[in-house]
């Protein structure tokens, strides 16, 4: 019987050393990754070692997988699974990194940035869209807008953040570092924003309903997620 | 990249071993065997420079039989903008060492 467990991911824009150092720390106790699992890892338990973890990513041809693997494999990183643009890869401590320059690891974090925008920027334009649509129009149509407008934003806020956050990874790296802190500042300025569009818009008592309410689903969500993937890997598990 | 930017090191060691076709291992294992391991090349780096060589077109796919292990060789273009980066390389290196010899 395979026993598996499931952990949940940081993001990878946000926490990819802190996760590839989670997953390090599981291994050690014997639960080794096996593949990526929504919104986080999928851990198969095994014999304890010691295993370093690396992420790359980049889009890969079908005649381009095999070679690329093996520039790995003959470098002593194992290939343990991937998903879309996204490869993880282990190996013994010791091994020489993945990235060895400043230069391409530059290119990590602009490739792990490929095809962001392309989603982000026109999900953006259409929530604005749909809010300024909803302020003009009126009656039952105003009301199917804000709920629109509201699920939308939903989306946006965590879509607009994870961009920021992968440009700023690149900026860092290419030793940008006043952008670099940009980056985190702008989510921060962001919320500030909002709450002074919320307090005069709609008066201090629903401002602060309405953050309470984000505050609470901020951690029921991912506690939510978690719960049912452990769940289903429970089950999962015992019926494997 | 414009032709008059300077290569990366990485770039010209990886260029250096293409005057003979050698695929990614290869060339991995001459750099640090001709360094005596003070240079290596992690594999995602020479991944991402041997794209961008060929993009560049200052190295062309020789031989791709082996799909795991293609090889590859420096163009004249190639063979060009590697010796003109010598030429840069060398004369920091006189720089410094008549600036040594001085002290």
């Amino acid at each position: 019987m395979r026993q598996t467990k499931y952990i949940t991911s940081g993001g990878l824009a946000f926490s990819e050393k802190k996760d590839m150092e989670k997953l390090r720390s599981y291994s050690f106790k014997g639960w080794h990754v096996s593949k990526f699992t929504f919104m986080g890892y999928t851990l198969e338990k095994g014999v304890s070692s010691d295993y370093i973890y690396s992420l790359d990513y980049r889009w890969l041809n079908d005649d381009d997988e095999e070679e690329y693997f093996e520039f790995f494999s003959s470098a002593g990183w194992s290939h343990v699974t991937s998903e879309g643009n996204i490869h993880l890869f282990r190996a013994h401590p010791g091994t020489k990194p993945i990235y060895t320059d400043r230069e391409t690891t530059v290119e990590k974090y602009e490739n792990s940035t490929v095809g962001m925008l392309k989603f982000a920027i026109p999900l953006v334009l259409i929530t604005a869209l749909v809010w300024v649509v909803a302020m003009i129009v009126s009656g039952t149509l105003k009301s199917i807008l804000l709920v629109a407008a509201v699920i939308l934003s939903a989306i946006v806020v965590p879509t607009v953040w994870t961009v920021i956050t992968a440009y700023s990874n690149k900026w860092k790296v290419e030793g940008r570092r006043g952008l670099g802190n940009l980056g985190k500042t702008i989510p921060f300025l962001f919320l500030l924003i909002a709450v002074i569009i919320l307090l005069f818009g709609v008066g201090t008592g629903a401002t602060v309903d309405i953050l309470t309410s984000m505050m609470i689903g901020g951690i029921a969500l991912p506690t939510a997620i978690w719960l049912i993937m452990s769940l289903y890997h429970k089950i999962g598990g015992k019926r494997g | 990249m414009k032709k008059t930017e300077q290569l990366t090191d990485s770039m010209s060691y990886i260029m250096a071993a293409l005057t003979k076709p050698r695929h990614g291992y290869a060339i991995m294992n001459l750099i640090e065997e001709t360094t005596k391991g003070a240079i290596t090349i992690g594999p995602a780096s020479m991944y991402t420079i041997i794209k961008k060589l060929l993009k560049q077109e200052w190295i062309y796919l020789y031989d791709e039989s082996n799909s795991r292990r293609k090889t590859y060789l420096l163009t004249e273009k190639g063979r060009e903008v590697l010796g003109e980066d010598l030429k840069v390389r060398k004369l920091m290196i006189q720089l410094a060492e008549t600036g040594l010899e001085e002290a």
